[in-house]
């Protein structure tokens, strides 16, 4: 690991910049005392008592593995502070179309998270599907993200999140900005 | 023909300009083959058994002569003075340096090219009729629709790490030349009763070791909803396609898998969700991308008829070749010429650079500046004025252009195999190359009639030989190359899987083999009218099979 990557190892990242993570991750809510944000897996916090899950003092995320479903959540969206969806691989991309159902189809306001095995050139196309944070591991990526070197395009031939449209242009393209 | 904006051209660029940090970070010992390999691939840089090979897409095989003239200059600079041109409508350059590839990029560049997308797990270049635009039989003109795709599905952020690769086919005839049935996206564009046009949609066509044909989920589908209705297919793929087996995760699998009917209830209820979203196209969008592939304003030349009833009476390979290689165009005084890259003897597909040039020189001059990849691995002149036919013919002639063997048994698809392939099992350009040879005498050509020998040198089909009449699949045995023959496969709207004969037949015997099969087609048929695959389709198996394995009992 380089010396950037390994200073940012373990810190979240988003479009500011990279910043300490207030969640922690754990497989139950009994072994996280009293912290004050928690990440469990989807099975644990699908079992949690619904007065527990809408406690406002606490902010319980959901973790989602890429062959779980993301059904269960979504009446449920407006209680969920954040859902992160793992990448345990890079070349795995159910993710992507989970990001963009939870955020564009179902408008999900709380926080999206890609967790996991992160290549720098994947960064741009998952804040445009709707992630708004990242948890990487790969040092590269962390490395270019320091940096501020996303390799993103000069233009898109997709709608998506970041983006907007140019009058007279193609429906379908957009460019850069918000 | 499409043209870049100034869109396009800053997006290939920054493309151009990111690999070429990456490839100066690979030579410098920065990055590993291993962090490479996903980068180089999404430009299109295989490595191959003995070299690193580049993929260069050509969008729906429409060329320009200047792009072609540029593909000759690449092969000349930077390879060893020739392209291969394949099954998927591309050209594989065998030999570049790795140290060139940023340049060669930027050659592409320059012409509106790229090498984006030949390769990963995303959206393929997508491929058309390679007479669309001039075919008389057309109802519109898929490339428009094929350029859209092409648009929408570079870069795609939801897409770029399916489970597996994805090919869509367009075609805007009812003859399918493009295969859509062996696709994982084929679609049909047509008319419907009040004359607009639409989509009859298919999904999970292929070929591979699981060779399916297609199913249609939807017969009409509106112009407008084209991007909507794809991005709901490839979604509930992308969400539900196997990734645990990587022979198993082509769409083709999820759609036998999951069951027509259930696919396609997912697909209607995903697209009920996003079908009024901003990829609904406007009409006017559509138009102007429609407009880039007008039909071009051809002059009248109607004095080309008689010109070539005196010419062909006065040389039969001339006739010959105008019989065979030159299909009705639209405007009656014009003709649509197919140019074989299947010399007798040859290598299926390979074009030299002065071949290259020479067709691009053709082009500008007699066929209104286009040229066409065909996924028969030939190439194709889609406007020539029949009064230009001679002059063509001529030049064609001048450098081994001018084989008249459109569709007929020499004009063999074959992968490129173990010659050069790291996946392959068997030779396959040696194994095309000797039926050529033995089939080559032109009235036998022409007495055998169309037969499609298609040659693929391991299970992954490259050579799509499920769909061959005559399909020819190379596998290795105890260290030996063995081929295997199946019969009655087509991909044109009547798509079926070839069947397998039984067993395979060694390197020395596999032209015999063929030959039998030729010979007792020849016994069987009805009259010269009855193809090959017509009289399969009447008799079945069993008198070709009886040909192949009974001969001894056949003879006494």
């Amino acid at each position: 690991m380089s010396d950037i990557s390994e200073s940012v190892a373990g810190e979240l990242w988003g479009r500011e910049g990279f910043r300490e993570d207030p969640y922690i991750a754990a497989e139950t809510l009994e072994e996280t005392g009293d912290a004050p944000a928690v990440i469990l897996p989807l099975a644990a916090w699908l079992g949690l008592d619904e007065s527990i899950r809408n406690n406002t003092n606490r902010k319980i995320g959901v973790s989602v593995a890429p062959g779980e479903s993301i059904d269960p959540l979504l009446p449920l969206l407006d209680t969920i502070p954040l859902i992160a969806l793992q990448f345990p691989a890079f070349n795995d991309g159910r993710s992507y179309s989970k990001a963009d159902i939870l955020k564009n189809q179902h408008q999900f306001k709380g926080e999206l998270r890609a967790v996991g095995d992160v290549l720098i050139d994947q960064v741009a196309y998952m804040l445009r599907t709707g992630f708004d944070t990242m948890k990487v591991t790969h040092a590269v990526t962390l490395t270019r993200l320091a940096e501020h070197n996303l390799h993103d395009a000069p233009g898109y031939y997709q709608p998506g999140r970041g983006s907007h449209t140019v009058p007279g242009a193609y429906s379908w393209r957009r460019v850069p900005g918000a | 023909m499409y043209r870049y904006d100034e869109f396009d051209h800053a997006f290939v660029s920054a493309r151009v300009e990111q690999f070429k940090d990456q490839v100066e970070r690979r030579l410098a010992g920065e990055l590993t083959e291993e962090q490479f390999r996903p980068l180089r691939l999404m430009n299109g840089v295989y490595l191959q058994l003995h070299a690193y090979m580049l993929r260069v897409a050509i969008p729906y095989g429409t060329l320009s002569g200047r792009q072609m003239h540029k593909l000759a200059h690449i092969a000349r600079r930077y390879d060893r003075g020739y392209g291969h041109f394949t099954t998927r409508q591309n050209i594989q350059y065998n030999w570049p340096a790795l140290s060139d590839m940023p340049a060669v990029l930027d050659e592409l560049a320059s012409v509106e090219m790229h090498a984006l997308q030949t390769s990963g797990n995303c959206i393929r270049n997508v491929t058309a009729d390679h007479f669309a635009g001039a075919a008389a039989d057309e109802v519109a003109d898929p490339r428009p629709y094929a350029e859209i795709l092409r648009q929408w599905s570079s870069m795609h952020p939801e897409f770029s790490y399916l489970p597996r690769k994805f090919k869509i086919a367009v075609t805007g005839a009812d003859r399918d030349r493009a295969a859509i049935q062996v696709h994982d996206i084929g679609l049909h564009l047509k008319k419907n009763e009040a004359g607009e046009l639409g989509f009859a949609v298919y999904i999970g066509g292929g070929q591979g070791r699981t060779p399916m044909v297609a199913k249609k989920i939807r017969d009409f589908l509106p112009i407008e909803d084209l991007l909507t209705y794809t991005t709901a297919i490839v979604r509930v793929y992308n969400l539900h396609g196997r990734r645990d087996n990587k022979y198993k995760a082509r769409i083709k699998i999820l759609v036998h898998e999951t069951g027509t009917e259930e696919i396609t209830r997912q697909v209607e209820a995903e697209w009920q969700a996003i079908k009024d979203t901003d990829l609904k196209m406007p009409q006017q969008d559509v138009d102007a991308i429609d407009n880039y592939f007008r039909m071009p304003n051809l002059p009248q030349r109607p004095e080309g008829w008689s010109q070539l009833a005196i010419s062909r009476k006065a040389d039969p390979s001339f006739a010959r070749w105008v019989d065979q290689n030159v299909t009705p165009h639209k405007n009656p005084d014009y003709g649509v010429v197919t140019i074989s890259l299947k010399p007798i003897g040859g290598i299926p597909g390979d074009a030299t650079d002065a071949q290259m040039d020479l067709v691009a020189d053709i082009a500008e001059k007699f066929s209104n500046d286009e040229i066409r990849v065909s996924h028969e691995q030939n190439l194709v002149l889609p406007h020539v004025a029949i009064a230009d036919l001679r002059i063509v013919y001529d030049l064609l002639l001048t450098d081994g252009l001018a084989t008249a063997n459109a569709g007929l048994i020499t004009d063999i698809i074959a992968c490129p195999g173990l010659d050069y392939c790291a996946l392959a099992n068997a030779r396959s350009i040696p194994v095309a190359q000797r039926i050529s040879e033995r089939f080559g005498q032109p009235e036998r050509q022409a007495d055998i009639g169309e037969l499609k020998i298609k040659i693929s040198g391991c299970i992954n089909a490259c050579g799509h030989h499920h769909v061959g009449h005559i399909g020819i699949l190379g596998v290795e045995k105890k260290g030996e190359e063995l081929y295997q023959i199946s019969l009655g496969g087509s991909g044109d709207e009547i798509c079926t899987i070839g069947d397998i004969t039984g067993r395979g037949f060694s390197s020395e015997e596999i032209v015999d083999a063929v030959e039998t099969i030729v010979d007792r087609y020849l016994q069987v048929r009805t009259d010269k009218e009855e193809n090959f695959l017509a009289t399969y389709r009447r008799l079945g198996a069993a008198p070709f099979k009886d040909a192949l394995y009974n001969e001894t009992a056949n003879a006494a």
